[in-house]
């Protein structure tokens, strides 16, 4: 036995002799949270994330309590807790608003850590991890969605799982592994029922663990530029402190949210009234619609035709989702100049044009602006214009608070992204025909003019 | 250590590190078939041959101008076009899968998903789906009921 513990008495004395956890005591006492150069809201989103991941466990567990899997079971357990369980509404309901939280707040943290290269070398990991996360957290709100075995989760699962067949040679095999069958019926919702609430969870707990393991060893990423002269906030009990007040904020209004609408603020992706139970056997119903998140993948699906390069349209625009999703997953390794420590701001453009791109495809997809489902062209028309004010009132807010409060002045991107919705929307192009235009315009003009190399480099130095 | 026996280690060694080599994969192949084989479902056995549609199919055919049945595991959408013929399609929408319905007063097959629209013989009239929907073969027997069958293989 050491002095030193020999030294401190009671409880953490016992411990500290057999477990020696005064250095991690000592490495608390000592850990910082860098503050200055930008607004500190942005290191509160994943602390945030984490809580609703907590509660979900913690409801998912409540809930697991009555939920029966099953044919007769499934739909009529949910109805039980919803209408008969003492409370259950309320937890079925915190269950549906903490995951849409959750991934909410996961975005907006993925979007921040991205738009200040908090990516950056030695960072590489922490965003890899953060990217599987993300992964997981869609894999969690798409095998939730069947477990209630009503209608809309049928469909919403049908279209989903019929995906995968497009993957090459193995397409057909992943298909009837994550169905268990040729089409979607109760054997899919075990498959789902065993990934969402043992799989998944396992993984997740995994990946949080590295994630928050990379991150206590390396601290927090401090701004880009601004290194002298840096200050910072004690992590404990300071920091913690914060994170804990704005949890408890968190549950208040997850509580608020959940009493005063347990069904979702029935937006378009975002509403979970249980409805009728699934039948196989009875037609698609129309407005029907995945949750908000895989919004932008419903409408790209729509965008792309039936056949192209020969090719089947939805191979290809799956396709190009695992590109687009691969190149996010890698992009500490693309930006070269953050890996210097330097500003890249191609790549904070890039963050913002993925914002436009991907908020006009959501808005259109949820019929922004129209009474009903839209059935015709003119009225699809109609929805796109719409959509294209919506997204350019951000873009004018977003590109006048850049210009001006941070100094930004390098918009290629962002131009192009505009350009493409405003082609779409307001001269009619076919969605596909005006973003091929625009991507080989923007690459040619990018080229020609050197600004390939000035937006991967410093547009401003420090 | 002279050069030939070096040699001789080192082929030793080479041939201890295949032998591992072969004995992880075997080991790797050993765990990983089963689990493969257990999460592979056993293709569905139903019988084969024309199905006969219930008394509530026929009449929720007659109400609804189509009813959606299953035929061997699949979706099958019969429906009665204009001229009162009872014809039958695969209900599963080429594009994403889902189910599709028919449209009396449009005279057309049609898929709510993604806006997927077929003429009566399936040939896709517009939206995203590729294909058009298989045709299957239906006819009303004597007694007033309707058979449905696969097409042959």
């Amino acid at each position: 036995m050491s002095t030193s513990s020999r030294q401190q008495g009671g409880l953490f004395g016992w411990i500290d002799a057999r477990y020696q956890i005064s250095p991690l005591i000592e490495f608390l006492r000592h850990k910082e949270v860098p503050i200055g150069a930008h607004p500190m809201v942005w290191y509160y989103l994943g602390g945030m994330t984490l809580f609703f991941f907590v509660v979900q466990i913690v409801t998912g567990v409540l809930l697991l309590m009555y939920y029966q899997p099953g044919e007769a079971t499934s739909y009529e357990s949910i109805r039980y807790i919803a209408t008969k369980v003492p409370f259950g509404w309320l937890i079925r309901a915190i269950h549906c608003w903490s995951a849409h939280l959750m991934i909410m707040s996961l975005i907006v943290h993925m979007f921040s850590t991205m738009l200040l290269k908090a990516y950056r070398p030695p960072r590489e990991l922490t965003w890899l991890t953060g990217f599987g996360l993300f992964s997981i957290a869609l894999a969690f709100g798409f095998s939730g969605y069947l477990l209630p075995w009503n209608e809309l989760s049928y469909f919403a699962t049908s279209v989903g799982t019929d995906s995968v067949k497009s993957v090459p040679v193995l397409g057909h095999w992943m298909l009837l592994v994550m169905r268990g069958g040729e089409d979607v019926t109760i054997n899919t919702l075990y498959r789902f029922f065993a990934g969402h609430v043992v799989i998944l969870p396992l993984v997740c707990v995994g990946l949080i663990s590295v994630h928050l393991l990379v991150i206590q060893r390396q601290g927090m990423a401090p701004p880009i530029h601004g290194d002298t002269g840096r200050r910072g906030m004690p992590f404990f009990p300071n920091f913690a402190l914060r994170d804990l007040l704005l949890w408890l904020v968190c549950l208040t209004a997850l509580a608020m949210l959940a009493v005063t609408l347990p069904y979702g603020p029935r937006l378009p992706g975002m509403e979970w009234e249980l409805g009728s139970k699934a039948n196989p056997l009875a037609p698609a119903y129309p407005g029907i619609k995945p949750e908000w998140y895989f919004l932008w993948i419903y409408q790209l699906l729509k965008e792309f035709p039936p056949h192209l390069f020969g090719l089947e349209g939805a191979q290809i625009c799956l396709l190009l989702v695992s590109v687009l999703m691969g190149f996010w997953a890698v992009i500490p390794w693309l930006d070269r100049t953050a890996q210097r420590g330097r500003h890249s701001p191609g790549f904070t453009d890039l963050g913002f044009a993925v914002i436009y791109f991907l908020s006009f495809l959501t808005l259109k997809a949820s019929d922004l602006g129209a009474a009903v489902t839209p059935n015709s062209d003119a009225e699809t028309a109609a929805v796109a214009v719409t959509c294209a004010y919506v997204v350019f009132g951000i873009a004018a807010a977003t590109i006048l608070l850049r210009f001006f409060v941070y100094r930004h002045r390098w918009f290629y991107l962002s131009a192009a992204a505009l350009i493409h919705i405003a082609l779409h929307a307001w001269l009619g192009w076919s969605y596909l025909t005006s973003g091929a235009l625009v991507a080989v315009v923007t690459a040619v003009v990018l080229a020609a003019s050197g600004q390939f190399r000035v937006g991967a480099e410093a547009g401003v130095e420090s | 250590m002279d050069s030939s026996t070096g040699a001789a280690k080192h082929t030793r060694r080479s041939f201890l590190d295949l032998l591992l080599g072969i004995g992880a994969t075997g080991w790797l192949a050993s765990v990983f078939y089963p689990v493969i084989r257990y999460l592979t479902p056993l293709p569905s056995a139903g019988p084969s041959g024309p199905v006969k549609l219930s008394k509530d199919q026929v009449k929720t055919l007659e109400t609804a101008r189509y009813v959606i049945v299953p035929v061997q595991g699949k979706r099958i959408l019969v429906f009665q076009d204009p001229s009162q013929t009872i014809r039958a399609l695969d209900a599963r929408c080429t594009h994403e899968g889902c189910t599709v319905q028919y449209v009396p007063g449009e005279s057309v097959i049609w898929c709510a998903c993604h806006n997927g629209r077929y003429d009566l013989d399936g040939r896709v009239l517009s939206g995203p789906p590729p294909k058009p929907l298989p045709q299957y073969t239906a006819h009303q027997d004597s007694e007033g009921g309707v058979l449905v069958t696969p097409p042959v293989a």
